[in-house]
């Protein structure tokens, strides 16, 4: 985690990119708040924050007694809102880097077809 | 959630220095709060206050709503670990740990023993004997062994490496987690505990600067850098925290910005980068990063 | 939520004496110091008393040993145990008290308990020295005419008388002890050379008094008709007042360094 932005949003990202990489299936069980605490090593008031932002948006979802389960189709939910900001996070900072670099066009198109070629995105 | 402290008009003066002046807040029960400050600031005397080491000046001091001074019903619930505690004269290590049940009702002996051993402290050496973190260590176990619903920590890890202090954040948030209790932790060392504070109190000069969820803190402050021409024209009409400029370039720092600020920020080519509880503290503080560490 | 849970007092009462116990079981966490460190010292004292006894007797005789048993009267070879005592009521209050509050006990509970403590310590080392008091008369000197536990003046024939008398000035010198501390956890270096400017004035005020009326031969007297116990007695006065003193300065007392 790091320092400058808010904890329990980070906590929230790093579980929702557990539960995109399949790390955390859906329907299993996720770590308690005080284990998210212990592990990530934040207070866990900022650990439960950030559970509870996942449980409001549906994505997990509380067993009565039991614990915090990953909601089904939450794979899914969660690959569309990445693709959404996928533009803004990653092609728009690419682009903008790229006219820093007087790189043209032509020349990032070739250069992102090349890598694709190549397999080094998979 | 119930107010275990609450401080109104608080000061104290010796002769003419205002160690403490003119001080309300509240802690909550349960929190882990954070008393930053540089040395000097009142950290100290402002603990010494509520645990009733220390008398009042002016204003008025509740703990588990009462007066702590001289109020045995209170004082019983509270630990204050001291980083330069005295210890009776004859003491051996292990004595202090055979004491401190008579004096805490929820301690742990297990848990203390366990600490004892992580911490490698020897337990038959006199307590005169033991180094700079060997006295910080028995201060820790002591702290965290008693489970006192207020504890509070004063600079605990003086003379300890890297390690330990890692093993005490560690063992802290662990016991925490499975015991919740009321926790103040003063320190100068805010990269390293940040992360573990819930609520942050900033003491400089005897006033509290700060008074806030460590999660807004977090979120309060951003660093603009690029062409100086393109920041100026950017942080016009926010609040400007501090300033720093190389040639061309300017690095300033604002306070919070909203998602529509961000993208103007992206457009006109500026670099964002947030600002940790640290460098804020620093920047409210008016002091350079250097100053603050030697204020250790 | 918690895995241990005092003991739960039925009155305030219970409760408050509880809490004073604790503090006097705090000084006698170590008990090797306080209980028998000083009965080594004394030991290894006596040895060296007896070694030499031996050696006067068999070197000089009967006579000279007579003579240098009176004188050992006046050494007082056990008078180590009431400065010793002293010396633990002063680290009491300066070291032991900061620990405590750090504890969260309160000054008042702090004080009880370590008068309780001081009253306890005098009774057991009264009783301990009257013992070897008794045996030493009863042994003539521990058969070689030995003085040690025989302290001028305040020698008796009496064991009670004895025991009362060592109990006393054991108070005395750990009251004395605490004030004189308290003084100096209130106000530091300062109290202290006010403490004993004071101290001294009031002394060689007394001594130019009583010289200049021409009355040492009225507190000569005075020693006389009191006798041991009486004197013993008197000393209670400002044992007391070194009590209740030190109980008000140290109330205000804060733990600084």
């Amino acid at each position: 985690m790091d320092e400058g932005r808010p904890l329990f949003v980070q906590l929230a990202e790093q579980i929702e990119s557990d539960i995109l990489s399949g790390a955390l299936p859906e329907e299993t069980q996720v770590p308690s708040t005080n284990e998210f605490a212990t592990f990530h090593r934040i207070n866990p008031a900022t650990a439960g924050k950030g559970v509870n932002l996942l449980v409001d948006a549906g994505i997990l979802y509380k067993k009565r007694g039991i614990g915090m389960f990953v909601a089904a189709g939450s794979r899914a939910r969660i690959v569309a809102q990445r693709r959404e900001r996928f533009e803004n996070d990653y092609v728009r900072p690419l682009l903008l880097e790229a006219d820093k670099l007087g790189l043209s066009r032509e020349e990032i198109t070739a250069l992102i077809t090349k890598n694709i070629t190549e397999g080094t995105s998979r | 959630m119930s107010t275990i402290v609450q401080v109104s008009g608080l000061s104290k003066t010796y002769g003419s220095v205002r160690a403490v002046d003119d001080v309300s807040f509240t802690l909550e029960e349960n929190k882990i709060t954070g008393l930053l400050g540089r040395n000097g600031a009142g950290k100290s005397t402002l603990m010494s206050l509520l645990t009733g080491q220390e008398f009042a000046t002016r204003g008025d001091i509740r703990v588990f709503g009462a007066s702590p001074v001289e109020n045995a019903s209170v004082l019983q619930k509270i630990c204050f670990i001291k980083e330069s505690q005295r210890y009776p004269e004859d003491f051996v290590v292990k004595h202090v740990f055979a004491s401190a049940p008579w004096f805490f009702a929820n301690w742990d002996a297990d848990f203390a023993a366990q600490l004892i051993d992580e911490f490698r402290l020897p337990t038959d050496r006199r307590v005169k004997k033991l180094s700079r973190g060997q006295l910080s260590a028995v201060g820790i176990i002591v702290g965290l062994a008693s489970r006192a619903p207020l504890t509070f920590f004063d600079e605990p890890y003086l003379g300890l490496d890297a390690v330990a202090r890692q093993l005490f954040y560690d063992r802290l948030l662990e016991d925490y987690a499975e015991h919740p209790r009321t926790v103040v932790l003063s320190t100068h060392l805010i990269d390293e505990v940040s992360m573990l504070l819930e609520h942050v109190l900033l003491i400089d000069d005897g006033r509290i600067v700060i008074d806030d969820d460590a999660e807004n803190l977090r979120n309060s402050a951003t660093t603009v850098v690029g062409t100086r021409a393109a920041v100026d024209s950017f942080v016009a009409g926010h609040e400007v925290l501090h300033r720093e400029s190389i040639g061309g370039l300017a690095s300033v720092t604002v306070g919070t910005l909203d998602a529509q600020d961000r993208a103007a920020a992206a457009a006109a080519g500026l670099e964002l980068s947030p600002v940790s509880l640290q460098q804020l503290i620093i920047r409210k503080t008016g002091t350079t990063t250097r100053e603050f560490e030697q204020s250790a | 939520m918690t895995t241990t849970t005092a003991p739960i007092d039925r009155s305030a009462g219970g409760e408050e004496l509880r809490r004073i116990v604790n503090v006097a079981r705090l000084h006698l966490t170590n008990r090797f110091s306080l209980l028998v460190l000083p009965w080594i010292i004394l030991g290894i004292i006596f040895a060296a008393n007896l070694v030499i006894w031996w050696l006067i007797r068999t070197v000089a005789g009967d006579a000279a040993m007579q003579d240098a048993g009176e004188g050992m009267q006046f050494s007082g070879a056990s008078s180590f145990i009431f400065v010793y005592m002293m010396v633990v009521a002063v680290q009491a209050m300066n070291a032991t008290f900061p620990f405590a509050l750090g504890y969260g006990v309160t000054r008042r509970d702090f004080y009880l308990g370590s008068g309780l403590v001081f009253i306890v310590l005098s009774a057991l080392y009264a009783l301990g020295l009257t013992v070897l008091n008794v045996v030493e008369r009863a042994t003539n000197g521990w058969g070689l005419g030995g003085r040690m536990f025989d302290v001028v003046y305040f020698s008796t024939e009496n064991a009670v008388t004895q025991f009362v008398q060592f109990f006393l000035v054991l108070l005395f010198f750990f009251f004395v002890g605490a004030a004189t501390a308290s003084v100096y956890v209130r106000w530091k270096s300062i109290g202290m050379i006010f403490f004993f400017a004071a101290l001294s004035f009031i002394v060689l005020a007394a001594i130019a008094v009583i010289t200049l009326s021409e009355s040492w031969g009225n507190v000569g007297q005075w020693f006389v008709t009191n006798g041991p116990l009486g004197v013993a007695l008197w000393l209670l006065v400002p044992t007391l007042l070194s009590a209740i003193a030190g109980f008000f300065l140290l109330r205000k007392a804060t733990p600084r360094t």
